[in-house]
């Protein structure tokens, strides 16, 4: 006979309240699990769908994703002659934020070379790869714009001419494809005054120490900024090469630090997002820990509610396992059954959420396996309660 | 045929000058069949008594002997009481005291699913009680929708289930008007002399030990007067 079933039919509405109640904890913790694992799927699928053999980045940086790299543009030939180097393409990536259709977007810019480079965008869901040296770009579907729109940026104003949604920038906003003088000028070039005023600070500067005016006019135009700076080299290997070979060489001739794509990921999780984890991590142990003691807290009321039940039991000979057993089964009815609501509303709402949330099956088990774990610990107080009882309650005795 | 012998049974609660001597050098045999009443003022030892025969107190001194079985002979003789208690005793509340969250029939079957019976059998033995019982209609109800008399009923039934050896009365009609007490009373005669059961009856009102085989009468933890056989008078509690 099952008696946990039938206590809890008497008492289905507080039942259901407290399955709904910690149901919705149990949404908070997958959220948690699923907002983890979607910020870790976010922040390196462009590192991953990008997929050069090597990144070859300024030296002792972990960039272009982790830190800052910056680096002359020319230097991608001298990676290209390295042996066993196929290709070598220039990379820019920058997070910026701007007036899209009226409405101020944070998004990232890549800039690659259109013509045969690596790091442009490899499936389009509409369109067509960026075409021209100028003015086009490829954006993600989640900046909202449409194929033909045209999008002032900076100085110029470029034309939507594909969409794409593999990958998002590692902030999990969306990525704007250029080609890189277009990223380049959008990222270093000025305005007019400004191109102005750095001018006659540097003409004031050269006069003051002594050169004449003219001489100064002559030399301006060599102290204006270079804007050919790349964030990184991407590396296609030739068929035959050892990249820790090819690796090596770059890093002792050229003087740059080489990752692989794992070893890009790997920088990306263990720095940006190993203090995300950690924080998340906690907030899940504080979540199902609070879980329990609820749990905790039903079970009791529910077993001190019967205490008098419980002693009529142990007095007409029922062993007590079989109270145990209620109390056990009770609690962990409510654990799942909280658990599976919860469940069902992170799986119905998880698209809504402005963030990714990727609910990954072994994740879901795990939180399961610690939730089951924290059910049957949430019945010991009640069962602690049923061994003190006495049966000579029911005959009003003790 | 014996169904119980306390011989010289004592039970002291606390030691030295907080020693209460609850039951002092109680003697009784019960047959099985015997009806017997246990009358007495409050702290006189009555449930003490009722404790130590249901085999839930621990004497201090004297011997328990149940159904041929010696129980307890200055200490448990280790015999599984819990045991004893699901297959020999039956147990009735001065409050019917049945399970909330069962049915009627489920609080019936619930004796007879601790000791193994499952099943057909099971459920014609259910059936036969609550019919004799007379609250067969009620079978799929839960305890709080019916009255304190039919409530009584089913606990009687549910005492009923494994079909004990003993039954153990607490005051069972001190919830209930004295016609419906009185009916209880009657099914607990006639069950004693139908099944050869024997029935000890915890009560405080004389009213309803009309017919019993033995009425004692406890004091001050002493069974100091065996008042009749047949007792067939009413009598004061203090007498």
């Amino acid at each position: 006979m099952d008696l946990a079933i039938r206590d809890l039919k008497l008492h289905k509405g507080r039942f259901l309240a407290t399955i709904i109640g910690v149901g919705l904890l149990f949404t908070i913790v997958l959220t948690m699990n699923g907002l983890y694992r979607g910020n870790v799927h976010e922040g390196t699928a462009l590192i991953a769908h990008t997929g050069p053999d090597l990144w070859v980045v300024e030296r002792d940086r972990g960039g272009p994703f982790n830190e800052q790299s910056s680096m002359p543009e020319f230097f991608h030939y001298s990676v290209a002659a390295v042996p066993g180097v196929e290709q070598a393409s220039p990379f820019i990536y920058y997070p910026v934020e701007r007036q899209v259709k009226g409405e101020s977007r944070r998004f990232s810019i890549i800039g690659y070379d259109v013509f045969g480079g690596l790091g442009g965008p490899r499936q389009l869901t509409q369109g067509r790869p960026i075409q021209q040296a100028h003015y086009e770009m490829v954006a993600h579907e989640k900046l909202g714009v449409k194929l033909g729109d045209r999008i002032p940026l900076g100085l110029h104003t470029f034309t939507v001419v594909g969409l794409t949604r593999e990958a998002v920038a590692t902030d999990g906003e969306p990525l704007v494809y250029l080609s890189l003088a277009d990223a380049q000028e959008f990222l270093f070039q000025r305005d007019n005054q400004e191109v102005r005023n750095q001018r006659e600070r540097q003409r004031r500067s050269l006069v003051g120490g002594g050169l004449t005016p003219q001489e100064a006019e002559r030399l301006l135009p060599l102290l204006a900024p270079d804007i050919h700076t790349i964030n990184a080299v991407l590396v296609k290997l030739a068929p035959d090469a050892d990249p820790a070979y090819v690796a090596r060489h770059i890093q002792d001739w050229l003087y740059f630090s080489v990752f692989t794509t794992q070893e890009e990921i790997d920088l990306v999780v263990r720095g940006r997002l190993a203090r995300m984890s950690a924080q998340l991590g906690f907030f899940r142990i504080l979540l199902l820990f609070v879980a329990v003691v609820i749990i905790s807290l039903v079970i009791y009321t529910f077993t001190m509610e019967k205490i008098r039940s419980i002693a009529v039991m142990k007095l007409i000979g029922a062993p007590n396992r079989v109270v145990i057993r209620m109390i056990l089964e009770e609690s962990l009815l409510m654990t799942v059954s909280s658990f599976l609501f919860g469940l069902l509303v992170i799986h119905s709402i998880a698209d809504l959420f402005p963030r990714k949330i990727l609910i990954l099956a072994p994740d879901t088990l795990l939180t399961f396996a610690i939730a089951l774990a924290g059910g049957i610990l949430a019945s010991v107080l009640g069962i602690w309660q049923v061994l003190k009882t006495e049966p000579a309650m029911a005959l009003g005795g003790r | 045929m014996e169904a119980l012998r306390l011989a010289n049974l004592g039970k002291v609660f606390g030691s030295g000058h907080l020693e209460v001597r609850a039951l002092d050098d109680v003697s009784l045999v019960i047959n099985a069949g015997d009806l017997v009443a246990l009358m007495g003022p409050s702290g006189s030892g009555k449930t003490t008594l009722l404790l130590c025969v249901s085999l839930i107190l621990e004497p201090t001194a004297g011997t328990v002997v149940f159904d041929g079985e010696t129980i307890y002979q200055n200490g448990w003789t280790g015999v599984d009481v819990r045991r004893l208690r699901r297959e020999k005793i039956g147990f009735v509340f001065q409050s019917a005291n049945l399970i909330p969250f069962l049915t009627v029939r489920e609080n019936v079957l619930f004796p007879l699913d601790l000791v193994g019976r499952k099943g057909a059998a099971a459920e014609r033995r259910v059936t036969e009680l609550l019919e004799y019982m007379e609250v067969a209609e009620r079978a799929h109800y839960l305890p709080a929708l019916l009255s304190g008399g039919e409530q009584q009923r089913v606990a009687v039934a549910r005492a009923l289930a494994n079909r004990p050896k003993l039954i153990l009365a607490d005051e069972p009609t001190a919830s209930l008007d004295t016609v419906r007490g009185k009916k209880v009373m009657e099914m607990l005669k006639q069950i004693a002399r139908e099944n050869q059961t024997a029935v000890i009856t915890v009560t405080h009102d004389a009213r309803m030990i009309e017919g019993f085989d033995h009425v004692y009468h406890l004091k001050d933890g002493r069974l100091n007067n065996m008042v009749s056989s047949r007792y067939s008078i009413l009598f004061s509690t203090d007498h």
